[in-house]
């Protein structure tokens, strides 16, 4: 078992953080949503408490609690005044190792989930965030929604969840996080207490095949109606944590759409007005994960918004960026850095990041160092070598009739499929 | 940092110009720990200095006591265009070099705009301050307002309205409670303003808007975290010593609203799978002594998963999938907002019957015992969130000093609230949270 303290004494508050290796990657196909459906009936409470004795005695503590279940995480994280410490971990451990885990709380949460579900329909930019994942990676397990869908959900009953927690966190790996006023010394003795023997278990690491990117560019349409305006996603995929120039295609991101004064945002924004928001992101994980733009211009415009973001994309693979570009966005990365390290809190979660996904612990440590030696050659290399300009994947919410042709006509779009926006 | 007196007397050594000589206020207690210094330049521009080195970072508020309540209708929206147009061309930075300045220094610069006021913030290494007051000082003071900013703004604020509003059934909602809720009062329209007024601005308006309501006399700056005092408040003295004082703007005061005597209903169909109920009580301005308890009752009814209505709503009687409640903390009375997103299948008119129930009850018996425990210590756990960091000290510290006139009010609000009795909620639920008080907007269907 390992314990992280990051100690601070400005505030009396505590940050508690159980983080397990477990995530939506572990979904059986089928049962889609059933890493998430387990961790929020652990966080139902646990045995000996009903949920509303157990929700009582969390909000008497001046404590929050949730449980947030990623791709390859579960992290059951609360916040509590320091005062009230100790009562809040030994709290924490028995949600983890003794979670009542009822019947009637699942028959209850798994109501909750499919409604959910349907409520989901009515914010735009996760219908778009959700399909594009599923668009870009299709089949692969990156492609599958945290949530699930009706019919996952439908096949997932108290048994699954009771052999999935058996599995997967009732012996599985874990490693505690305390972040705030504590010393390091009261902490270990805290969680020596009350956590389970510090035997040390093994950390499974389930084996995800590589991604692979549809050929051509392909635009899917979520038809929604009276849509004024149109959340827009365009990427194809990104990069692997260990990829060796995965810092200058970072760096690289940044200077195209990762700040207010790069191309990608000065010229939809600045200059046309055509979207609020205008950004590129890079993900990366154990298999290469997405890089994507996102935009949300009005109707009328939004395939030439589109048209527009495919220029600026091509440009920036073909010509890469420039040194005063380069320069630019090294100076920000390394000068705003600080704000990913102001608290305890945070500070702790990078710590954790470096346990429990296989950070290299070079890249939390040596992090200003690996962006300053990034080189342009290096960027631009990077950039051509894993960003497709061929390969990618459109996806639009909007009201089909009003933006179908003109995305068709875009250049190179090999096809155009369109999903009522209740059927996601 | 040394004695207050002592250090303005050496910044003003030698200073001639009245409107560059600073006058020490006060110091006051910011928590056990650290002390809130309270300045003011000869120009009017008040400064409040927080030095807390917990963190190698620094965070610059600059507080206008200018909102969408200041607007006149057919002009609504105004506020918050101008705050768009604050990141664009001065006469000493060409269009994009702010944020190129800002971002190449590795400091996050935003801004936001509500009824009462606008407000402009930057987070930023500590190395960084000199360049935020050199900014902020000439952005105050030598905008550059031309029509192509205009438009292209006006254009990125059309846009947004639809992501916020048009689109967005929540948006829509909140727009139509406020506009049925209050009938004179300048809170009833929208702080991001109606299209058509968006479509309609001129140069002119916004010259004018910056001439009336961008002056050191209107604003207060508020600097937090790990900085040298006197280096900071010599180059505030240098950058805006040179602004013309004058009077503040003479703002012209919203109508009062008329007391609500019967409860109004509207529906707003829209395109959605779920009902949805959006209420609007009455409640007090955010400095009158009833508003403590009312935020109490808020914790009681909403805060989290133990509190009444999330319990009977979304747990036992599986009628909402969320339910939460809020109360805006205008200067003049708002509005407690109450959201109920109903379950697909379920029925409004059984959820409005279980949260007028709720709310009878805490009105005829108020909280426990356990309720008010729980939510006096939520509350300090938000509170305490809240300081977590320089920028979360120097939004509170702004908005307290523009709200209520005391940049230091945070902590008697949280000793206010952990003083609220059980009498006290029972009172205020029983005064305010009557029927013919609110203002419902139904959410309901409308077929594709």
């Amino acid at each position: 078992m390992r314990v992280l303290v990051e100690s601070s004494d400005v505030l009396p508050l505590v940050d508690l953080e159980i983080a397990l290796p477990v995530g939506s990657l572990q979904d059986p196909t089928g049962q889609e949503g059933l890493a998430q459906l387990t961790g929020h009936l652990m966080r139902r409470g646990p045995r000996g408490l009903s949920q509303q004795r157990f929700e009582d005695r969390l909000a008497a503590l001046g404590a929050r609690l949730s449980v947030e279940v990623s791709m390859r995480s579960t992290r059951v994280r609360a916040t509590v005044l320091r005062r009230h410490l100790e009562p809040l971990l030994k709290l924490l451990a028995d949600v983890v190792w003794r979670p009542a885990l009822r019947a009637p709380d699942f028959a209850k949460l798994k109501r909750r989930a499919q409604a959910a579900l349907t409520a989901r329909l009515d914010d735009d930019r996760t219908l778009g965030a959700v399909c594009f994942r599923e668009a870009l990676f299709g089949e692969h397990p990156y492609g599958r929604t945290l949530s699930g869908h009706a019919d996952s959900l439908a096949r997932i009953g108290l048994q699954q969840v009771e052999e999935f927690y058996a599995r997967h966190i009732a012996k599985g790996a874990f490693v505690i996080g305390v972040a705030g006023d504590v010393t390091e010394k009261e902490a270990r003795t805290l969680v020596d207490l009350h956590l389970p023997s510090p035997r040390r278990r093994a950390k499974k690491e389930s084996v995800v095949p590589p991604t692979r990117a549809r050929r051509g560019r392909h635009v899917v349409i979520i038809d929604k109606p009276e849509r004024t305006q149109t959340q827009l996603l365009i990427g194809t995929l990104g990069a692997r944590t260990l990829d060796r120039d995965l810092f200058p295609l970072i760096v690289s991101n940044t200077a195209f759409g990762g700040t207010f004064s790069g191309p990608l945002m000065q010229q939809v924004r600045a200059v046309r007005g055509w979207s609020y928001g205008a950004y590129s992101r890079l993900l990366h994980s154990t298999q290469r994960d997405a890089w994507y733009m996102g935009t949300a211009p009005a109707a009328e415009y939004s395939a030439d918004c589109a048209a527009l973001q495919l220029d600026l994309l091509e440009r920036w693979v073909a010509g890469g960026i420039n040194k005063a570009e380069l320069g630019f966005a090294q100076r920000y990365m390394i000068n705003s850095h600080c704000f990913d390290r102001d608290t305890p809190s945070k500070r702790l979660e990078a710590r954790l990041d470096v346990e429990l996904l296989g950070i290299p612990r070079s890249y939390i440590d040596k992090y200003d160092q690996r962006i300053a030696g990034v080189t342009r050659q290096q960027a631009n290399e990077a950039t051509r070598a894993r960003i497709s300009t061929r390969d990618l994947t459109i996806v639009v919410v909007a009201t089909a009739n009003e933006v179908a042709s003109s995305f068709q006509r875009l250049s190179g779009v090999k096809s155009v499929e369109i999903v009522p926006f209740d059927r996601i | 940092m040394g004695a207050p007196e002592v250090l303005i007397e050496r910044l003003n050594r030698g200073v001639r110009k009245r409107n560059a000589r600073w006058t020490f206020v006060r110091d006051q207690a910011f928590g056990d720990a650290l002390t809130l210094r309270r300045f003011r330049l000869g120009n009017g521009l008040t400064a409040l200095t927080l030095v807390d080195r917990s963190a190698p970072t620094v965070s610059y508020h600059t507080w206008f006591r200018v909102g969408s309540r200041h607007e006149q209708p057919g002009k609504t929206g105004l506020a918050h265009l101008f705050e768009h147009l604050m990141f664009n061309e001065t006469r000493s930075h060409p269009s994009g070099d702010f944020d190129r300045l800002m971002e190449r220094a590795g400091a996050e610069a935003n801004a936001a705009t509500w009824t009462d006021w606008t407000y402009y913030y930057e987070n930023a290494p500590r190395d960084a301050l000199p360049l935020l007051i050199e900014l902020e000082a000439d952005r105050m003071s030598n905008l550059v307002l031309r029509v192509p900013q205009v438009t292209s703004e006006k254009e990125v604020v059309a846009n947004e309205r639809k992501l916020r509003v048009d689109d967005d059934i929540e948006g829509k909602a909140l727009e139509l409670l406020y506009d049925s809720a209050f009938r004179r009062h300048s809170y009833r329209w929208p702080t991001i303003g109606s299209m058509e007024d968006i479509r309609g601005f001129t140069v002119r308006d916004c010259r004018d808007f910056y001439r009336r309501h961008y002056a050191p006399g209107n604003a207060t700056v508020v600097i937090a975290g790990d900085f040298d005092e006197r280096k900071a408040l010599s180059l505030v003295q240098k950058h805006y010593g040179n602004l013309p004082g004058g009077r503040a703007a003479e703002l012209p005061t919203p109508s009062k609203e008329p007391s609500q005597r019967a409860e109004r209903v509207f529906q707003l169909p829209a395109p959605t799978p779920t009902e949805k109920l959006l209420i609007g009580y009455r409640a007090p301005a955010f400095s009158h002594p009833d508003t403590p308890a009312l935020v109490i009752a808020n914790e009681v009814l909403f805060g989290g998963q133990s509190s009444r209505l999330h319990r009977t709503l979304c747990l036992d009687q599986e009628v909402a999938l969320s339910v939460r409640g809020s109360i805006a903390p205008f200067i003049d009375p708002g509005l407690f907002e109450m959201w109920i997103f109903i379950r697909e299948g379920q029925r409004k008119a059984k959820a409005l019957e279980l949260l007028d129930r709720e709310i009878g009850r805490l009105g005829r018996n108020g909280p426990t015992a356990l309720e008010l425990e729980k939510a006096s210590n939520q509350i300090e756990l938000s509170f305490l969130h809240s300081m977590e960091t320089a920028g979360g000290k120097a939004e509170q510290i702004g908005f307290y000093e523009t709200v209520v006139d005391d940049g230091a009010a945070v902590f008697d609000r949280l000793a206010a609230y952990q003083g609220v009795t059980a009498a006290d909620v029972k009172r205020v639920v029983a005064k305010h949270l009557r029927p013919s008080r609110r203002t419902r907007v139904e959410i309901v269907q409308r077929a594709s």
